[in-house]
């Protein structure tokens, strides 16, 4: 081995070199750490709206009900979405009229309930959710956000017609 | 202080053993491939925030790992980016390459499917693409086998074990497009065997623009799934 590669080799790893690597490789980590969660902060203001307000109060054989309103943008009427053991059912605007929410303060009009008309559906026990649609990225991207928690209710009777959910 | 201790911090007039080089080196594995994987499959799930939040972590691996070899004072020349075994490395590469690109012919003839060797991109001229080719093969060339195969050989040393580790890691890069995982963990055990025994990353672009247009022009497009992977595959 000539002597300049010995002395390039004892040059190789002097006692700072690890720590400098170290320091790095733990800076590095970090950063990545950081950009990660800023980006999944973003990530879910943009598919989510945080200040989706809402409640699912009843829902039985003939309608299921409740009220969502945007605290972001109170003019603005939520489209919401109703499922029954997780099949779509029907889709409308929470623009009934709701007078408890306004006096509650949660909206600032009377206009943000909805009352979805319960489907025929087989005897037994069943499950109601409704959702508020969320778009983004100029409507190319449809999130839900289920509003309050689902509600059971059972149907009485026996009498199964057609092709039931 | 021998050259692999690596290890000795003063602190205080008290030696302190901080990390050994075999443990160095894997950390740097771990933490550069782990920028690609972020870039690959968190970054690019939400890049509609902006394209270039995918290059932060790339961007942070390549200055990783220029700073690694500064640390290291590895040379340009140590790295591959070299001249004078750049015949004996393509010497090297040729036969595999035969045979590999001879396996797909025959894999596709088999299947009864035409071959297309116009397919790889078909709106611009082959000779472009081939060139265009090689320059992206340098890139990756460089980050496995400049920078993986090399810190693998100071965990493992030469041979087998850092050759099968290098291209594991290079076919798991390529997750979660299967075709795609076996040929470059195919092409990932050629390249880093020939790498050790001649380190010349212009020859290993040569084969790994190549070795694309063989991979592209005979495996079914359907299989290769445009070339997709990480998150975007499901895009």
């Amino acid at each position: 081995m000539s002597l300049w590669n010995k002395l390039s080799r004892q040059r190789r790893m002097n006692s700072d070199s690890p720590a400098k690597l170290i320091h790095f490789l733990i800076g590095k980590s970090v950063v990545e750490a950081l950009l990660i969660t800023a980006v999944s902060v973003g990530f879910y203001f943009l598919t989510t709206n945080p200040y989706l307000r809402g409640w699912l109060d009843r829902a039985d054989h003939q309608t299921v009900s409740g009220w969502a309103a945007d605290e972001a943008k109170m003019a603005t009427r939520v489209e919401v979405q109703l499922y029954i053991d997780d099949k779509f059912v029907d889709d409308r605007p929470a623009a009934e009229f709701r007078p408890d929410v306004h006096e509650a303060k949660r909206a600032d009009d009377d206009w943000h309930g909805f009352v979805f008309k319960t489907p025929p559906l087989r005897a037994g026990e069943h499950e109601a959710r409704v959702y508020a649609v969320h778009a983004s990225r100029g409507g190319a991207r449809r999130t839900l956000q289920l509003i309050g928690k689902p509600r059971r209710f059972r149907i009485e009777g026996t009498a199964v017609q057609g092709d039931l959910p | 202080m021998s050259s692999s201790e690596f290890t000795k911090k003063q602190t205080n007039q008290r030696s302190v053993t901080v990390i050994g080089d075999p443990a160095l080196a894997a950390w740097e594995i771990v933490s550069v491939v782990s920028s690609i994987l972020i870039a690959e499959w968190i970054l690019s799930a939400v890049a509609e925030l902006s394209k270039l939040i995918v290059a932060v972590p790339v961007a942070l691996a390549f200055a990783f790992m220029f700073f690694s070899h500064r640390v290291r004072k590895e040379t340009l020349r140590d790295l591959g980016f070299r001249f004078d075994n750049f015949v004996r490395a393509i010497l090297l590469l040729l036969l595999p390459m035969l045979a590999v690109s001879i396996l797909l012919v025959i894999l596709r003839r088999w299947s009864g499917e035409r071959m297309d060797f116009l397919r790889w991109h078909t709106g611009t001229p082959l000779i472009v693409r081939l060139v265009l080719g090689w320059g992206w093969g340098l890139a990756q060339q460089y980050v496995l086998q400049g920078f993986l195969n090399r810190r693998a050989t100071n965990v493992l040393g030469r041979g087998w074990p850092s050759i099968l580790l290098t291209a594991a890691i290079f076919a798991g890069l390529h997750l979660p497009n299967a075709w795609l995982v076996a040929v470059t963990f195919m092409g990932g055990l050629i390249w880093a065997a020939v790498y050790q025994r001649a380190p010349n990353l212009f020859a290993l672009a040569v084969s790994h623009s190549l070795m694309t247009w063989v991979v592209v022009s005979t495996v079914p497009a359907s299989a290769l799934h445009h070339l997709r992977i990480g998150f975007s595959y499901f895009g």
